[in-house]
């Protein structure tokens, strides 16, 4: 891999050297409390950038896929009809998106670029993305109580599918890691230097204790997987999970692969619509609801055992090449009944089998 | 088979409707045609069994089955008036645009079954995607071997493609026979579930080298497999289209998922082993 | 609020919040398309010749103030009427009583939930003091017992909903009373199933165990409450096998439920102010429980009247009442009253106004000439009386809202409002806490903040109103509530609101109430009536008809209907349903054979109607429940037994063939 070391003092001028490139910037800042929150770099917001904070809990997906998008606007003129899409194709980067976010991301190039069609307004965001990636380094600061990119195997350094990784060394150094061209284009800049090979072995060394500090590291999704799969999950479990289910859509909304939404069509001025696209939730009994009545999962535990199966059943990982979980945690941060991931992980893998459902 | 790669596969064609006719209440048929003689051209290439997106424009857009052939010259859509999309379709008047996104799906692979026998079974609207097959399959009656069409509906009045009926039932090439839940005062034929038909008297209903297709509501579904299975027939030459709430008709949005399964690039036609597959109840 | 240059695009809770840590309900996710809706109103709007023209804010101003001034000095000031939301902001809120009370001289203030909810405000000031809740959401976590009563929190409060569900998940004890098996109810411990109407006769039943058992709180009894005695004597009534009976439910239950309050370290009791109406004496029980026990001032303990609106307690703080001052002295206080004219330089009325419910009386007591709606759409939202009746005998309806709704229909002045997120004001939440509420974007030109709109008009009717901001409003509010002394938009930013008691030596605010033993006045028990009979049916009536008012109450919500997700999930029962339906449980409609979506015919002894069974469990046996907004349900079963009545007798059959 293509590295350089960066000292501490000069890493955020990444920020200022992507924007002078023309991208427009967003990076991570604090809030209130525990909030951080993604925003646009500017002038005056600049000098509150920060790296080592926790992960934005409303997730970078939306800077490609959004939580409202205007798909296109309509006109009437004279009994003909004008059709205008509108696509947002600004060079963009993401300072500080953590690796299981960059999973998430790829997660999402692989189903909306990948499969039968190509979505050309996720293309457009995603083709002049630049990715900064912060592996988390901090247990203190970076690493949340929810975090498990370690049991989904995403992070705490991403492998692949960013730009620019960036890791905290520890005493005034920073090892940037390029993934791209675009991000090995950088390097010819003067606050990027050589490293060593003892460089590396302190990387690998703050590698193995940032692992050692996630709560548990356990292979429970593999078992997980097989019985998701097969079936064989009691619907006991899965009416206990629906009883604890408040129906607020959270867990889809924050999850970085989480891809639904539904279009509307709204009217914008005399004769101009525009039809929009917005997240929509499985969670929701209307996900399902036909015209005419008709609902197939109009049962809270049937929904909750929709979400499940599509994010772990084998047939999904084997078409995305991963499974729709990064081990972000921010299910079960903004879970009310305390049925994100982990806990849903955890119950499924206590309750008794039952034989395999043909 | 899918439409070729669109630079936007959201954006629709404009689509100017002809002429509506009506057919069972609440049920009416659009004549339709691209305003774009290229994109009409290219459109006419659809399988049996695809469906296209219709747009209104400051309502929605919706999925609807295509019933013509490709053969036929003219593209129509058959539509039943249940929401607001639906309601806005039924009002628009000939000569007025709405737009098509199209034609998406797998469709029936009519290539596939060429020397086979073809049985027909449908119920109420169930109706309005196998007519596609069945049109087609006529228009290359030698391809194919006997063809049986096994159609009802809830009273006489709901029967639906009345003509095509007719038609079918005085064509020396095929067998059509008809069947009603509730009689009236002026119904002839048969009284009875569609799968009552099965054993009509003068019924022959050949299973081997032969393909059923079965489309209606749930419950006509539910007990037509039972019967089709009863008679031998094994279950992946049982085919059928299933229907969920679409709103992107391109495997996105997600509405359309049943387990496995996106019924609009997967399906909607599956075969019932897949059916039984798709990991969710449907 | 996510914002994209002028445009709220997207929402998204604060990790750190101390009342949700980032949980939030499926509306607060879609809060963010109401701001951005094309159906905004954009200019005031005024009728002329049957339709609305747009017109400046001087003129539509002008126009109301000569207006309300004609009526008032031609009619009378009790004629005229100011209603607002409970989801107004303070601000807004205190200067509608202002001008109500200053500048046309009538006391005829209420909100939209009063006729529900008031009842409350009246007991809990009466036994405990203060009308709010004592404790904060986050002390639930350290709960040892949660008794949830009468309040559906997975559909109405998902928050606190989720503070439960996970209290319990860590160890708590829950308790759930309700005659509806509702979500939060399948977690439950004890799960008490009442009949409905029969909470009275539980909660006496409840305080019979706990004091039987020798589990009252002496120390606290005697030290801080009076009116012990009576309360004791009247306690001896109560039987647990006659309240078995009475309620529906098991008595070993009953005796369960309250020997794990009664022996809790610290047990919470929960209900709702919102559109469920309660009477007066199942909250006077509950509250008695508290005392009894001891389960004031500790933490993990208290009485939470909860609010379902977002400021349902700041517009009652602020008096929008009509019997009670800012601050909830009462109106027929002369020195409370005398205090207020010092600050407002103004007199105010000595009579008390009618509320809402009065107001929208078919055959109203006084007739309104003028009606005031702050945000307020009673046509749509009103479970009583016949809004739309009163709103087109008036002579002058001003609305002021963000949308158009049924209630504009019978408008003559509509006034756009400012959106959440457009504006800079404040809400009290119901654990107390006043928080700011950003302006994070600038309004559509057009729409005006309401307290900016209250300002201009309280000018134009002559008074010399110089606020220049909301914060300056808040001051006054600081200068006339004791208990927002400290609340000023520059303290209220620092943190995440504060909770009052907020006085100037208090700044940070009060989490939970009656913590260091000072007391203002002891704490009232209040003498159960004798039990009454169990609520028992007619033979010929063996239902119980249920009036739903806060369940299904989202779908007329002007918010919703401006988002796609929350309109077309608040809709699904609507078109599932289109002329409503009635709830039964499955084991009634096999009985009965009837089917959901069939029709069924109820009967009561004054009439009869047929409508749509919706077969569902988390009906109670025995209990036909009826949504609210299936208002012609009301008159033609209760004929003339009148409104008052929740709960009705009736006969449940299966219709035609």
């Amino acid at each position: 891999m293509k590295a350089r070391i960066v000292a501490s003092a000069d890493v955020l001028k990444i920020v200022d050297l992507l924007r002078a490139r023309g991208y427009e910037v967003v990076a991570p800042f604090c809030g209130r409390g525990r909030d951080s929150y993604f925003d646009t770099v500017t002038d005056e917001n600049r000098p509150r950038v920060r790296i080592h904070l926790p992960n934005p809990y409303y997730p970078p997906k939306r800077f490609v896929f959004p939580h409202i998008e205007r798909l296109m606007a309509v006109r009437a003129q004279n009994g003909d009809l004008k059709m205008e899409p509108t696509y947002d194709e600004r060079p963009r980067a993401i300072f500080g998106i953590r690796s299981c976010d960059v999973a998430g991301l790829w997660h999402l190039d692989r189903f909306y670029l990948g499969r039968d069609f190509r979505d050309i307004y996720y293309e457009k965001r995603r083709k002049n993305l630049f990715l900064v990636n912060v592996v988390c380094t901090d247990p203190a600061r970076d690493i949340g109580e929810d975090c498990f990119c370690l049991c989904a195997d995403t992070g705490p350094a991403a492998r692949d599918h960013f730009d620019l990784q960036l890791m905290d060394l520890g005493g005034g150094e920073f090892m940037a890691v390029a993934g791209t061209a675009a991000g090995e284009g950088l390097f010819a800049e003067p606050i990027f230097h050589k490293g060593t090979a003892a460089h590396l072995e302190r990387r690998h060394a703050i590698l193995d204790a940032v692992r050692k500090r996630f709560k548990t590291i356990t292979s429970w999704f593999s078992a997980t997987v097989r019985y998701v799969s097969q079936g064989t999950i009691p619907d006991k479990t899965w009416e206990e999970i629906g009883n604890r289910c408040l129906e607020c859509g959270g867990c889809t909304y924050v999850c970085p692969a989480c891809t639904c939404f539904t279009v509307s069509d709204r009217q914008v001025g005399p004769g101009e619509v525009e039809r929009v696209r917005i997240w929509d939730s499985c969670a929701l009994s209307g996900f399902t609801r036909m015209a005419g009545g008709f609902n197939p999962r109009r049962a809270v535990h049937d929904r909750r055992n929709r979400r499940f199966f599509r994010k772990l059943a084998y047939y999904f990982i084997q078409r995305e090449l991963d499974m729709a979980c990064v081990g972000c945690g921010r299910c079960a941060a903004v879970c009310h009944g305390d049925i994100g991931m982990p806990s849903v992980v955890e119950m499924i893998r206590r309750a008794e089998p039952e034989p395999a459902k043909k | 088979m899918n439409p070729p790669d669109t630079e936007n596969i959201y954006l629709p064609k404009l689509a100017v409707l002809d002429r509506v006719v009506d057919d069972i209440p609440e049920v009416k048929t659009f004549y339709w045609r691209f305003e774009d003689p290229a994109a009409q051209a290219a459109f006419q290439h659809f399988r049996p069994g695809q469906f296209a997106q219709i747009s209104l424009f400051g309502v929605g857009e919706f999925p609807a089955s295509l019933p013509p052939s490709p053969t036929e010259k003219e593209t129509f859509f058959t539509i039943r008036q249940v929401g607001s999309c639906t309601a806005a379709l039924h009002e628009l008047k000939p000569g007025r645009k709405f737009a098509v996104r199209g034609p998406y799906g797998n469709g029936f692979p009519m290539e596939n079954y060429q020397g086979m026998n073809l049985v027909f079974v449908a119920g109420g609207i169930g109706l309005i995607p196998l007519r596609s097959c069945i049109v087609y399959a006529l228009e290359h009656r030698a391809k194919y071997g006997r063809i049986q069409v096994f159609y009802g509906a809830k009273s006489p009045g709901e029967l639906m493609y009345l003509s095509d009926l007719r038609a079918w039932e005085k064509s020396a090439g095929m067998e059509c026979h008809l069947t009603v839940d509730r009689a009236g005062n002026s119904w002839r034929g048969h009284v009875g579930v569609v799968g009552s038909l099965f054993k009509k008297p003068g019924v022959e209903v050949p299973v081997d080298n032969t393909i059923a297709f079965v489309c209606g509501p749930p419950v006509m579904f539910r007990f037509v497999i039972k019967d089709l299975l009863a008679l031998g027939f094994q279950e992946t030459r049982i085919v059928s289209t299933l229907e969920r709430y679409m709103k992107c008709g391109v495997g996105k949005c997600g509405h359309c998922c049943i387990g496995v399964a996106y019924i609009c690039v997967d399906g909607p036609v599956f075969t019932y082993e897949q059916i039984k597959k798709l990991g969710e109840d449907i | 609020m996510e914002t994209a240059g002028n445009r709220i695009v997207g929402a998204y809770p604060s990790m750190s919040h101390p009342a949700n840590q980032g949980k939030i309900c499926v509306r607060g996710w879609h809060v963010h398309e109401v701001a951005s809706s094309p159906d905004r109103l954009t200019s005031p709007l005024l009728r002329h010749n049957g339709h609305f023209q747009p017109v400046s804010w001087d003129e539509a101003l002008g126009f109301v103030a000569s207006r309300l001034g004609q009526i008032r000095d031609q009619y009378g000031p009790d004629t005229v009427a100011f209603l607002d939301s409970p989801r107004c902001s303070n601000e807004e809120a205190y200067l509608l009583q202002k001008l109500a009370r200053t500048l046309i001289g009538t006391n005829n203030v209420d909100h939209g939930a009063g006729v529900y909810g008031n009842n409350s405000v009246n007991v809990l000031l009466d036994m405990i003091g203060v009308p709010a809740s004592t404790n904060s959401i986050g002390e639930l976590a350290r709960s040892a017992v949660i008794i949830v009563d009468g309040v559906d929190l997975g559909r109405q409060l998902p928050t606190i909903g989720g503070w439960v569900i996970r209290a319990r998940l860590n160890g708590a004890r829950l308790i759930v009373i309700d005659s509806r098996r509702h979500r939060v109810a399948e977690n439950a411990d004890i799960f008490l199933q009442i009949k409905p109407g029969s909470e009275s006769l539980l909660y006496g039943a409840l305080a019979k165990v706990i004091v039987d058992r020798g589990l009252m709180d002496l120390p606290f009894v005697k030290a801080r409450c009076e009116g012990c005695e009576a309360f004791l004597a009247g306690v001896q009534d109560y039987d647990l096998l006659q309240a078995a009976e009475g309620c529906g439910v098991p008595a070993s239950l009953i005796e369960a439920a309250g020997l794990a309050y009664g022996r809790a370290p610290s047990a919470a009791i929960l209900y709702s102010t919102g559109i469920e109406a309660r009477d007066e004496d199942s909250i006077r029980g509950l509250i008695n429980l508290a005392l009894l026990t001891g389960n004031l001032g500790k933490e993990g303990a208290g009485v939470f009247p909860l609010a379902e609106h977002n400021n349902l307690q700041g517009v009652c703080d602020m008096g929008m009442l009509p019997d009670r001052l800012p601050g909830y002295q009462a109106v027929t206080d002369s020195k409370a009253r005398a205090a207020l004219e010092a600050v407002w330089r103004a007199k105010v009325p000595a009579q008390p106004g009618v509320g809402a419910e009065t107001l929208f009386e078919a055959g109203g007591r006084k007739p309104l000439k003028a009606l005031w709606l702050g945000r307020y759409d009673p046509v749509s939202t009103a479970f009583f009386g016949a809004p739309d009746q009163v709103l087109d005998r008036c002579e002058l309806v001003v609305v002021q809202h963000l949308f158009m709704t049924d209630t504009t229909d019978y408008a003559d002045v509509v006034l756009p409002t400012t959106a959440f997120g457009e504006e800079r004001v404040t809400y009290t939440s119901t654990e107390r806490r006043i928080q700011i509420a950003e302006r994070v974007i600038a309004p559509p030109s057009g729409p005006m903040p309401a307290w900016e709109q209250l300002t201009r008009l309280a000018r134009a009717l002559g008074a010399q109103w110089n606020y220049q901001s909301s914060a300056e409003v808040m001051q006054e509010i600081g200068e006339v509530i004791p208990f927002y002394s400290g609340a000023s938009h520059d303290n209220l930013t620092r943190d995440y609101g504060r909770q009052w008691p907020c006085t100037t030596d208090r700044p940070l605010g009060t989490a939970m109430l009656f913590a260091d033993g000072e007391l203002e006045r002891p704490f009232k028990f209040v003498p159960l009536a004798r039990p009454a009979r169990p609520f028992g049916n007619p033979e010929d009536f063996p239902f119980t008809l249920v009036f739903g008012r806060s369940l299904y109450y989202w779908h007329q919500n002007a918010l919703i209907r401006h988002s796609e997700t929350l309109k077309r999930e608040y809709r699904l029962l609507l078109l599932d349903y289109p002329e409503g339906f009635v709830e039964i449980n499955p084991d009634d409609a096999r009985r009965l054979d009837i089917r959901d979506g069939g029709r069924i015919r109820l009967t009561t002894p004054s009439g009869s109607l047929v409508s749509t069974a919706r077969v569902t469990s988390e009906v109670r046996t025995g209990t036909a429940f009826v949504p609210y907004f299936v208002r012609q349900l009301k008159p033609e079963l209760l004929g003339a037994m009148g409104q008052s009545r929740s709960l009705v007798p009736v006969r449940v059959e299966k219709e035609g063939a």
